[in-house]
């Protein structure tokens, strides 16, 4: 007797928590928003022309990568429009479109399509992309310049720069909690510190962020700030400053904690995020990059694989 | 279906099903038409078959292929063998399913052979007789001459998610459970027992008579491999060699005990059914019963695209026909509607480390699935783990990409074995 009924046969497990990549894309994409939209205020349409032109571009090259490799279309799980956030958020709001899609087009494709498309890129894609970008044309970075037409009621001075050039005592103007309230200048989305705090929170609270990596990075960034401060007061500049400048606060919460390029156990994560914020420190404050994030972030990418292999013993296997 | 929480901090949590203190009593579905048996061995020999298209078939006659073959099955009816023909079952393993046309209520008659051999209870008559029972349970590890038996460990507990069948022997049954225990026992020489139960039952499992040891709510923890690691390793077994004990389901001891108290067998299996809108209710149904009797009795309709599941939720085999019969060790039936099946994907692992976290064998998932992926299942054994899993199911329950991890180990540790069975018989 052979019935018509056609059931659907799969293997075990029959649940799944539901999960799925673009859910969390899209709760990034949401996160960082908290961020993105004061920086739009601060920076005006410029500045929403950049987020918009970069998440669009990102998404188109991800597209074109689909169809020349002539693979699935992949641009639905959301990463590709999460990598153009991303990149976004870490540009001034000046930045010329021709720089924006150059950059995307590193990210999408040099970063993440050519070494096999999503989880299989070694380096967080939107960070590399900056780096290429910041070490090809240094000027458009130079956040001084390029903000130099707007009118802001703070000290419009990349605060880097200044504890850099003149020391620690040049960073005296700069209240921390102007600087957490995002009255400094800088990338559109890495300035609104309280935003992405907030953001970076909202990430962990719900999983799509391992608080491991961001604690670790701010760990790591405050406890070696802390001793070039206290090594010598006046040359290097307090913890909590370096906390609230630059990309470190979008570093911790958005960049370090991507997942293909991060580790994946407990005492990786805490070594990966300590690695990161001690780099930073060592870059700014010895290095001759002004903000040394990115490039922290792109080392600690590579040495991921390796100390990753710390990890408990697998069940029946030796002592 | 269980979702992910809303907060994701914590590794997700599933927790075993407690039964209910009022759990109603099993519904009992009376013997249809047809029953089938799968018998675990294929239909070579078909000509020279032991039964033949028409032969009669009494209840509690042992039906196997060969004379002597520890392979078999106890019919629950007697009847007229209608049809006999090959099955191939998960993972291309080749079986041949008995159909029986039932004798009316009336006709029903019993096969005697077991009557004497209950008089002298020993391990060869329940290993000759007993394995069809519900429960399914496993007597060839004492005869394992090389890994003695030293521990006899009956679960109470259901080690998959939804079924409360074991609990429902412990919880209503534990004086048979006794009686089973104290049967193995003085068969088996051993004296070490052990109860297996919820934390719940572990006050009505005290007058069974064995040591008793609890496992918490939290799915996998009633894994017999997880049971062996963490709670036996202060006994006097060896945990790490798995044939040093023995695992009977509670259901399965009652039912020793009830066959060597009374010379009959018992072989209705008690099934956890778990229709379409989460309801869950105990039905105590003959061994071989085709499925499509239990949803006619319920009313449950199967649309095209819906899903039924033999066992829990994560360690379960999906069927493709309504005519799937009841085993012996079918403790739960799942019925799926179409629109609560998430579906697999091929993207690639996007490394989030979640399959990391919450795996309980600690494999790195993340690497183990790349080598899976590529096909290259040795260095998934050698380097990866692959052997170390115990199959829970975890790993693809939580995956982000939602990729079958768990088919894909499944998939190499059955071509590994494959390969190795080849290479033995070539040697």
């Amino acid at each position: 007797m052979h019935s018509t009924l056609k059931l659907t046969v799969s293997h075990a497990p029959f649940w799944h928590n539901g999960s799925s990549i673009s859910t969390k894309s899209r709760n990034i994409l949401l996160a960082s928003l908290v961020a993105v939209i004061p920086g739009c205020y601060q920076y005006g349409m410029a500045a929403v022309g950049v987020v918009t032109l970069s998440i669009a571009s990102a998404i188109l090259w991800e597209l074109l990568i689909n169809f020349i490799s002539r693979r699935p279309i992949s641009v639905g799980d959301g990463n590709a429009a999460l990598i153009g956030m991303m990149f976004a958020m870490m540009l001034p709001a000046t930045m010329p479109w021709w720089a924006v899609i150059t950059g995307t087009f590193f990210a999408v494709v040099i970063g993440k399509e050519i070494f096999g498309g999503i989880g299989a890129n070694p380096f967080n894609p939107a960070v590399l992309a900056m780096t290429i970008l910041m070490l090809s044309w240094a000027d458009l970075f130079d956040f001084n310049a390029a903000l130099l037409n707007y009118q802001f009621d703070f000290k419009a001075v990349y605060p880097l720069v200044l504890s850099k050039t003149f020391g620690a005592s040049a960073v005296d103007p700069f209240a921390l909690m102007d600087l957490l309230f995002g009255k400094q200048i800088g990338g559109i989305g890495s300035t609104f510190g309280i935003g992405l705090i907030a953001g970076g929170v909202y990430l962990i609270l719900r999983g799509f962020v391992r608080w491991e990596i961001s604690f670790s990075f701010l760990v790591g960034i405050f406890v070696s700030a802390l001793c070039f401060n206290i090594l010598n007061p006046e040359a290097y500049a307090g913890p909590g400053f370096h906390l609230l400048t630059g990309y470190t606060l979008i570093g911790a919460f958005f960049l370090a904690t991507e997942d293909s390029s991060s580790p994946v156990n407990f005492i990786p994560m805490l070594i990966y995020g300590l690695l990161g914020g001690a780099l930073t420190v060592l870059i700014r404050n010895i290095g001759t990059h002004i903000d040394g994030v990115l490039y922290a972030i792109l080392i600690i990418n590579l040495v991921n694989p390796i100390v990753d292999k710390i990890r408990p013993k697998a069940l029946g296997k030796g002592v | 279906m269980i979702k992910r929480s809303f907060f994701g901090l914590v590794k997700p949590k599933l927790q075993y099903e407690i039964i209910d203190e009022a759990q109603a009593e099993p519904v009992r579905i009376k013997p249809g038409k047809q029953i089938m048996l799968y018998i675990d061995q294929p239909d070579e020999n078909a000509g020279n078959a032991l039964f033949k298209i028409g032969d009669p078939v009494k209840s509690g006659q042992k039906v196997t292929l060969s004379d002597g073959s520890a392979d078999y099955l106890l019919s629950s009816k007697s009847g007229q063998i209608s049809k006999i023909s090959p099955f191939v079952g998960i993972l291309g393993k080749k079986s041949t399913s008995l159909t029986i046309d039932v004798d009316g209520e009336s006709s029903q008659s019993r096969d005697e052979s077991f009557k004497s051999a209950c008089q002298a209870p020993s391990l060869e008559n329940a290993r000759d007789f007993l394995a069809g029972l519900p429960g399914k349970p496993d007597f060839n590890v004492f005869f394992d001459s090389e890994k003695p038996v030293k521990a006899i460990v009956v679960l109470g507990a259901d080690d998959d998610l939804l079924g409360i069948t074991n609990q429902y022997f412990v919880k209503n049954n534990i004086i048979a459970i006794k009686t089973g225990i104290e049967l193995l026992c003085k068969i088996t020489g051993i004296s070490h027992a052990i109860l297996i139960v919820p934390q719940q039952l572990e006050q009505v499992a005290g007058s069974s008579g064995a040591i008793i040891k609890t496992v918490d709510s939290e799915y996998p923890s009633a894994h017999p491999e997880l049971i062996m690691q963490h709670m036996l390793a202060s006994e006097d077994v060896d945990a790490k060699s798995k044939s040093g004990i023995a695992f009977f389901s509670s259901e399965a001891v009652c039912a020793i005990g009830a066959a060597y108290t009374t010379g009959k067998f018992f072989l209705e299996k008690m099934v956890t059914f778990v229709s379409k809108d989460g309801n869950k209710r105990l039905v105590s149904v003959p061994i071989g019963t085709p499925l499509q009797d239990i949803l006619n009795e319920f009313n449950e309709t199967l649309n095209d695209g819906d899903r039924v599941v033999f066992g829990g939720p994560m360690k379960g085999v999906s069927v493709f026909s309504t005519d799937t019969p009841v085993m012996p060790d079918t403790d739960t039936i799942i019925i799926q509607d179409k629109r609560q099946i998430t579906e697999g994907s091929d993207i690639a692992c996007i490394n989030c480390g979640e399959c990391v976290r919450v795996c309980p064998a600690n494999i790195q998932v993340n690497q183990l699935i790349r080598f899976l992926e590529a096909g290259q299942y040795e260095e998934a054994a050698d380097q990866h783990d692959l052997f170390s899993c115990i199959e829970c199911g975890f790993c693809s329950y939580v995956c982000e990409s939602r990729i079958p991890v768990f088919q894909h180990i499944k998939l190499a540790k059955h071509t590994l074995e494959s390969m190795k069975a080849a290479e033995e018989s070539n040697a």
